[in-house]
């Protein structure tokens, strides 16, 4: 006899019902390896969407809200309670959006030891025209070595140099789905023209991938000084200043700061992807509501082979209470056999898990969508793992605590009885 | 050495509730002394089994008292009750009861594993000794499923006997036996008896063998005559 009957004992009873004791296991298992797969896709996702975002947003970027709602001046007058006013057609006020000393601004964020990086701009919407092919855009001016620094644009760069921006008057740099569009290639002539109907005749110095999809069809870098050409205002009009900090963390709290600082509104790249980290939210959500409901089904076919070998085992419950095993052992005996098929069934669910993400993380995939990218990442911190196998273990406990209790609550001396 | 009581009985009465009230053991007041080897008869259904659950502490569902060892078994809470079947009380049923998917050998070491007084070896070793005592030596790594009526019988009787318990109960314990098997069984009651002073009750049919015991207890209808 082993040095622990109780194992040996739970053991025995688990290889008598062999394929039920599998197809508990298989339940475990195929729960904690799809819980390993999606959290690992999801949180890769995530993880490389929030790189992207990160690349591609400023931390902080502050701008010059444009009107908004506001009341009319015939409520500012009449204010009875008793009147209703009727302003049909009110328009915005003709406020601009500019920045009232942008530059001055600036140069004082350069001067904050927390900024690692600057950058003016100036976006309009302009409709891109190659002979016939005309497509709607945006133009962002920029000054492209501050905005080198913040977004990294050469790293993007398919085609051509950054730097011509500067060197080149009439420079403008295209993203690649846009010159796709427009049948467009470098050194060719394109020109611009603005909502105010200034045409300016450019020529495409760089072709850019930002990597994502939406941005690179419709976006084009200028120059600043260019921008402010098509939208006819002076050279110090700026509408944003976007701002890249030593560690991207505090950007949360500088917004706030620069927003009482200098009175324009300040958005931290967070609030800026707001809807898209509540998109995350409920990705998330529906991946733990899918390993929980799997667990649960998984849990069920526990409880149901427990509860068949109490039955049938019931003989040798009594045997063992007669000869002295307390009813604490007893249910031992089978919280063993569902810690058993929990363990084996969650490790093999990891593994299983594993091999998933390895193998579809090698699969080529190319997707076009949201984000590009050649292959799924997956995230396999060792937390999802360690998550994934605890909570396949409390589960298992969970459903073979009651048939253990109930064998432990037999009566031996019934069925010495009846028998 | 005067020989105190192992078990004695004080007023005993069981009763059965399903599936009408009956009394199936009436006014008990029995005592059974260390090393002594009591035969317990009766015409069937006379509460001869009834009585050996309640004396072995299986059934607690009695008025009166029990007296085990000097303890009041009333008294004692279940895992206690467990400690007393597992140390003292060696228990053969009127229907042989083995685990059927274990060796012989492992089940006459369970009670042993439990109670965890001796090393693995050392109640292994025991166990053969037991299978000797019984001839089934060789019957020793076969699964009990595997083994007839008579021999599970005996593989129950050295589990009974692997904790050298202070009392021995057995429910008709040579009923599948054969003469030769059946007074083998007797011989070795009687050395437990005379060499280890263990004492033993058994229940039988078998007037020849109830004849060799010290003592014979007569029951009917629930009361000793
Ligand atoms: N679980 C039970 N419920 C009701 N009556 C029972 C039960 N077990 C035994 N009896 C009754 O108690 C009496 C004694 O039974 P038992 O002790 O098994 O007799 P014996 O072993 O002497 O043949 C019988 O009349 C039997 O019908
Ligand atoms: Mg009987």
């Amino acid at each position: 006899m082993k040095k622990n009957p109780l194992l040996k004992i739970a053991l025995t009873h688990l290889f008598s019902k062999k394929r039920q004791t599998i197809v508990a296991m298989l339940g475990v298992t195929f729960g904690i390896a799809i819980f390993i797969f999606q959290a690992g896709l999801m949180s890769g996702f995530q993880a490389f969407f929030i790189e992207e975002t990160v690349n591609t947003t400023a931390n902080i970027r502050i701008f010059n809200e444009a009107a908004k709602n506001r009341p009319s001046i015939l409520d500012k007058i009449n204010t009875q309670k008793d009147h209703w006013n009727i302003v049909q057609n009110q328009k915005p006020k003709d406020e601009q959006t500019k920045i009232k000393n942008g530059y001055q601004i600036i140069s004082i964020l350069e001067n904050d030891p927390r900024v690692a990086g600057v950058s003016p701009f100036l976006g309009s919407q302009a409709i891109f025209k190659v002979g016939i092919a005309q497509i709607a855009g945006r133009v962002s001016g920029v000054d492209i070595v501050k905005e080198n620094i913040l977004f990294n644009v050469s790293k993007n760069m398919r085609q051509g140099d950054i730097t011509k921006l500067e060197t080149i008057p009439n420079g403008i740099i295209l993203g690649d789905g846009l010159a796709d569009l427009l049948g467009a290639k470098i050194n060719d002539n394109i020109s611009v023209v603005s909502p105010l109907g200034v045409n300016l005749d450019m020529k495409i110095v760089g072709i850019n991938h930002s990597g994502l999809t939406d941005v690179d069809k419709s976006r084009a870098y200028i120059n600043i000084r260019n921008a402010q050409k098509l939208l006819q205002v002076d050279g110090s009009y700026i509408t944003d200043i976007n701002i890249k900090l030593k560690d991207f963390s505090l950007s949360e709290e500088l917004a706030k700061f620069y927003n009482s600082k200098f009175g324009f509104r300040s958005v931290d790249w967070k609030e800026a992807n707001a809807s898209v980290f509540s998109v995350f939210k409920i990705q998330n959500m529906v991946t733990y509501l899918i390993i929980v409901s799997i667990l649960v089904v998984s849990g069920f076919g526990i409880f149901n082979i427990l509860m068949m070998i109490i039955y049938e085992k019931m003989p040798d419950i009594a045997i063992l209470k007669a000869i002295g095993y307390k009813d604490r052992d007893i249910k031992i005996i089978f919280l063993t056999e569902s810690l058993i098929i929990g363990t084996f069934g969650g490790l093999l669910g990891l593994l299983v898990g594993f091999l998933m993400q390895k193998i579809v993380g090698n699969i080529r995939m190319d997707i076009k969508g949201f984000v590009s990218m050649e292959y799924l990442h997956f995230n396999s911190t060792p937390g999802f793992y360690l998550f994934a196998f605890v909570f396949g273990l409390i589960t298992t406990a969970v459903a073979g605590y009651m048939p253990a209790r109930k064998a432990a609550k037999v009566d031996a001396i019934d069925i010495i009885r009846s028998k | 050495m005067s020989t105190p009581a192992i078990i004695k009985t004080k007023d005993l009465d069981k009763y059965f509730h399903d599936p009408v009230e009956f009394q199936a053991l009436k006014n008990i007041n029995i005592q059974i002394d260390q090393g002594e080897f009591v035969s317990i008869v009766g015409s069937s259904g006379s509460g001869k089994s009834t009585l050996l659950y309640v004396l072995s502490t299986l059934d607690t569902d009695y008025t009166g008292h029990i007296y085990f060892d000097g303890d009041d078994l009333s008294l004692k809470s279940k895992n206690e009750l467990a400690e007393i079947r597992n140390q003292k009380i060696g228990f053969v049923f009127q229907f042989h009861y083995l685990l059927p998917e274990f060796t012989v050998l492992e089940n006459i070491c369970l009670p042993a594993a439990k109670l965890a007084k001796y090393k693995e070896e050392e109640y292994i070793e025991r166990a053969y000794q037991k299978l000797d005592l019984l001839g089934l030596r060789d019957q020793a790594l076969k699964k009990a499923n595997k083994l007839s009526g008579g021999q599970q019988q005996r593989v129950a009787i050295a589990r009974a006997l692997i904790n050298d318990p202070k009392i021995i109960f057995c429910d008709e314990p040579t009923g599948n036996l054969d003469s030769k098997n059946s007074q083998n069984v007797f011989e070795i009651f009687k050395e437990l008896k005379e060499k280890f002073n263990q004492s033993i009750v058994v229940v039988t049919h078998d007037n020849e063998f109830a004849m060799k015991t010290d003592r014979i207890i007569t029951l009917r209808d629930g009361e000793v005559i």
